[in-house]
């Protein structure tokens, strides 16, 4: 126990360096772009006088240093500054669209890996057969197309030819929640409106659905590789010995070794949800962080980028050291490690 | 009419077919194990030592290409006329195997507590937790180990390579085999090691009645632990005999030339037969066998 | 690469992958020529025939200004292609010389550069593509350039992981031994050593970055109109559905072709090269 502590305190010592290294690279590329990030957030026909006012805001005639100072001081004070394309804080607009982004990347990881991992271990077990094949042949599709595509081709088919899900939106338009934690399925069930619950899940299921087909095409392959690995190693051949059932040895002495290797990577893939979710709420106009920030892209809304993109990587960080500890519950010589240095 | 033999092979044959064409690996093996008798299997790897370990076990039925012929009978029943299924029966509770590298072989993510659990229901499906400690102390104190607890709350990597041989030692015996395979036991350890587990091992056997069959490349080791020996070279048993009488007059080539081998080998290297020699394909040779 | 070609043509996977990537590369290079209205990839509009299902005359449709579908995307994986290229060639030789400096030297070296590969991976992916595309023009070169920016990192930590398994083998000592230099021993010796790695690597990531590239354009944040693009086909045409499926499931398609070519051929290379990953 005390080992898992320790390693996790020492996994929030280096995400915190990493953050820090985020801060430093999108506080640089904002303030590298050409021309005045005033003028060009303003646009053409503000006055000097407005464009000067932006700049003290902004701090924009300190030295580069002192305008960094501000940023770190600012965001630990959980201020990310005022978007010019809201007018709100930039920390108000995230609280508002981050969680709609958060309920489907979650659903998706969990379809990620309750689908990809399972698809893995059966393609592993059965190595070389037709369904090591044709589970090869569909995760290699899956990962060979990106989100959106997958958002079109099932709102085609499950939305629009059989209308077995709803094509857009989060929950049915004659149930209103009143927003709370802002996730939707929280919310109805606070709510106490199980109808609004379901109504929501409903909602839900195909867009992340879509985003998920490339996590679980990349789970899929990751677990079968590394499965077919241990599949190598003697103490396979061991439990085997012993007479344990094929599937026994796959779900229980093959699967949980090979998961050491593969849940690292999972994590990252976790954040390539994250990206992708900007393709798949545009289809489904889900109300998520994309349309807002795409939107703030399209503004050259400085804060606000700096503001997403700094949430963004902390949310993906924080999703790493959870994997973190997964690996180190699954594996004993990490808990262990005192005993083994 | 005396019992059948543990185990009972004559004229096994095998050979592995695949795209460049067949290799014939064995070439008509006759091998008998008693009821209680240890018997050695001598011979470099590469010899086909291994995969008889295997066919016994039944896991080389179900490789792709493996090409069985000849019978193969434990305790009287025919191999070749058994299902999948049926040889896995037999695995883990009438027959076990021990390995090369014991920390290799013990899975690295569960407990030894429960990767013994688990052998114990192989015997015993309905087997609870508690039974199962209970028995596992029991046989782990047969193999000298004193503090069982924080064995079988150990993982293999907290424990040394000898304490995991010893455990392994005692899972394959814990479910009280007929026959038990051991497959160049001990050679990843260090010589001392090698030696003290393999006393135990020698004793727990004499004492439960099993029959064994111990692999090796080093004749030095089978010396000290089996019965009858068995020499075999590419595939052919050369020479047969009590080890007694093998040692004392060793007959065929190749025993000869292994023999010479034996102090280069006692650091647990691998047997380095510098030439190669026709008269070692001469025909095999048996000793009388010891009165029973 | 005698060998490499040998494996290719002999698993019925990669064949396939030779197959559609040669279709790609073709209709590519030879669009000019085989697209049945090569005009159409510019701004053309002819009204008369806009939005127009598949027919003998349109086989994929027109959109909603009247362009051949089939010309703009032949002309679509020409742009695709040139990114592709473009991307590699600069993020592949950035990311391996950070991986060999990192992992033969150690040290402060070791821990800054690896420190700067993991701020870049902790962004994911496309946002931080979308945070650089933002902040500049929306242009090819921009867009080459956001990509890049996202890409190196992961041969920084390919290399890398390969170099500290190679630095303490054989060969690596024995040059050490004979007095070779530092930079000799990371780009001579063990660069070698990773090649397959690498070269696998890019060949799935060939496709991966045409798969970005379209991800970002699909956003509006990519190559710009009139220059046609198969991320703001699909963007375009998804205010059609469902009735002109065929502005967004065609384009979407012919981002698949492409992309499951070059990851089948990278797949089967991987499974030869590296059979231990």
């Amino acid at each position: 126990m005390k080992s898992i502590v320790s390693a996790v305190a020492k996994r929030l010592a280096t995400t915190a360096i990493v953050l820090f290294g985020v801060s430093i690279l999108i506080f640089l590329i904002a303030r590298i772009i050409p021309g005045d990030p005033a003028r060009i957030a303003l646009g053409p026909r503000a006055t000097v006088e407005q464009v000067e006012r932006m700049r003290e805001t902004l701090h924009l005639n300190d030295s580069i240093f002192v305008q960094y100072g501000y940023f770190v001081g600012d965001f630990l004070r959980g201020d990310l500054g005022i978007s010019l394309y809201t007018n709100r804080p930039v920390m108000t607009d995230i609280a508002q669209f981050l969680p709609a982004t958060l309920e489907l990347v979650l659903l998706a990881g969990f379809f990620m890996v309750s689908i990809g991992l399972p698809l893995g271990a059966i393609a592993a077990r059965y190595r070389g057969g037709w369904a090591d094949h044709t589970i090869r042949i569909i995760t290699l599709l899956t990962v060979s197309a990106p989100a959106f595509v997958w958002a079109v081709i099932l709102v085609l088919l499950f939305s629009y030819y059989t209308p077995l899900f709803p094509i857009a939106g989060r929950i049915h338009e004659t149930i209103s929640i009143a927003p709370v934690t802002r996730f939707m399925l929280i919310d109805t069930l606070i709510a106490g409106r199980l109808d609004g619950f379901l109504s929501a899940l409903h909602h839900l299921i195909l867009p992340a659905f879509a985003l998920s087909l490339s996590g679980i095409g990349q789970a899929a392959r990751l677990t079968r590789s590394n499965m077919v690995e241990v599949y190598t190693q003697p103490y396979i051949e061991m439990a085997q010995s012993y007479g344990f059932s094929e599937r026994r040895i796959a779900s229980k002495f093959a699967f949980k070794p090979s998961l050491i290797p593969s849940l690292t990577i999972i994590g990252l893939d976790f954040a390539a949800l994250l990206g992708n979710a900007f393709l798949v709420e545009n289809i489904f106009a889900w109300p998520g962080i994309s349309r807002y920030g795409v939107g703030v892209i399209l503004q050259k809304d400085l804060n606000a980028i700096v503001g997403t993109v700094m949430i963004i990587s902390a949310t993906f960080l924080i999703a790493n050291i959870v994997v973190d500890l997964l690996v180190a519950v699954i594996n004993p010589r990490i808990r262990y490690a005192e005993q083994s240095d | 009419m005396r019992d059948a033999p543990t185990l009972s092979i004559s004229d096994l044959t095998l050979s592995f077919r695949n795209w460049s064409g067949v290799s014939q690996v064995l070439h008509g093996i006759d091998l008998d194990i008693h009821k209680g008798e240890r018997v050695g299997l001598v011979g470099e790897s590469g010899s086909g030592k291994s995969v008889i370990a295997r066919i016994i076990l039944g896991t080389l039925h179900d490789v792709k290409g493996a090409q069985i012929g000849g019978d193969v009978r434990l305790g009287g029943r025919d191999m070749a006329g058994m299902s999948k299924s049926e040889r896995g029966e037999l695995r883990g509770t009438e027959l076990s195997m021990i390995f090369q590298d014991p920390t290799t072989a013990l899975n690295p993510v569960y407990t030894i507590g429960m990767q013994f659990l688990e052998v114990l229901r192989r015997g015993d499906s309905g087997m609870s937790a508690e039974d199962g400690k209970v028995r596992s102390a029991e046989i782990l104190g047969e193999v000298s180990i004193t503090d069982v607890d924080r064995v079988l709350e150990s993982y293999p990597f907290q424990l040394s390579g000898g304490m995991n041989q010893r455990v392994m030692i005692a899972m394959a015996l814990v479910n009280e085999p007929q026959l038990l395979l051991a497959d160049e036991p001990g050679t990843a350890l260090d010589v001392t090691v090698q030696a003290q587990t393999l006393e135990l091992m020698r004793n727990l056997v004499e004492q439960h009645g099993t029959s064994v069959l111990f692999i090796s490349h080093n004749l030095g080791v089978v010396r000290e632990f089996a019965d009858r020996i068995y020499v075999i070279y590419k595939g052919r048993i050369v020479e047969r005999g009590p080890t007694a009488s093998i040692f004392a007059d060793p007959r065929h080539p190749y025993t000869k030339a292994l023999m010479a081998a034996i102090p280069r080998l006692t650091g647990g290297g691998v047997p380095d037969i510098a030439e190669e020699s026709e008269s070692f394909f001469d025909p095999m040779i048996t000793h009388g066998e010891a009165p029973e | 690469m005698k060998r490499a070609a040998t494996i290719l043509l002999g698993n019925p996977l990669s064949c396939l992958g030779l197959i559609l990537v040669g279709f790609v590369v073709l209709t590519a290079l030879l669009a000019d020529f085989i697209a049945p209205y090569p005009e159409h990839a510019g701004a053309v509009v002819d009204f008369l025939n806009a939005n127009k299902p598949p027919s003998s005359d349109y086989w994929l449709g027109t959109d909603v200004v009247g362009r051949d579908q089939l010309s703009r995307i032949f002309f679509a994986y020409r742009i695709s292609l040139i990114l592709g290229v473009v991307v590699l060639t600069i993020s592949v030789p950035i990311g391996v010389t950070v991986g060999l400096l990192a992992g033969y030297l150690s040290g402060w070296t070791e821990y800054l550069l690896m420190r700067i590969t993991d701020v870049f991976l902790s962004i994911p992916p496309l946002v931080l593509a979308l945070a650089i595309m933002g902040l500049l023009e929306p242009t090819l070169i921009n867009g080459m350039i956001a990509v890049t920016a996202m890409w190196w990192p992961w041969y920084a930590r390919l290399v890398y992981n390969i170099t500290r398994a190679e630095k303490v083998e054989g060969y690596v000592l024995a040059a050490e031994v004979i007095g070779a230099g530092k930079v000799h021993i990371m780009f001579r010796e063990i660069l070698p050593n990773s090649l397959p790695a690498i070269i696998t690597k890019m060949t799935l990531d060939f496709g991966f970055v045409i798969l970005i590239a379209s991800s970002l354009s699909f956003l509006g944040l990519g190559v710009q109109a009139p220059t046609p693009d198969l991320g703001s086909m699909v963007s375009d045409g998804t205010r059609y559905l469902p009735d002109s499926w065929w502005l967004t499931v065609f384009p979407g398609l012919a981002i698949l072709i492409a992309v499951f070519g070059f990851n089948l051929i990278g797949d089967v290379l991987r499974e030869v090269l590296e059979p231990d990953l």
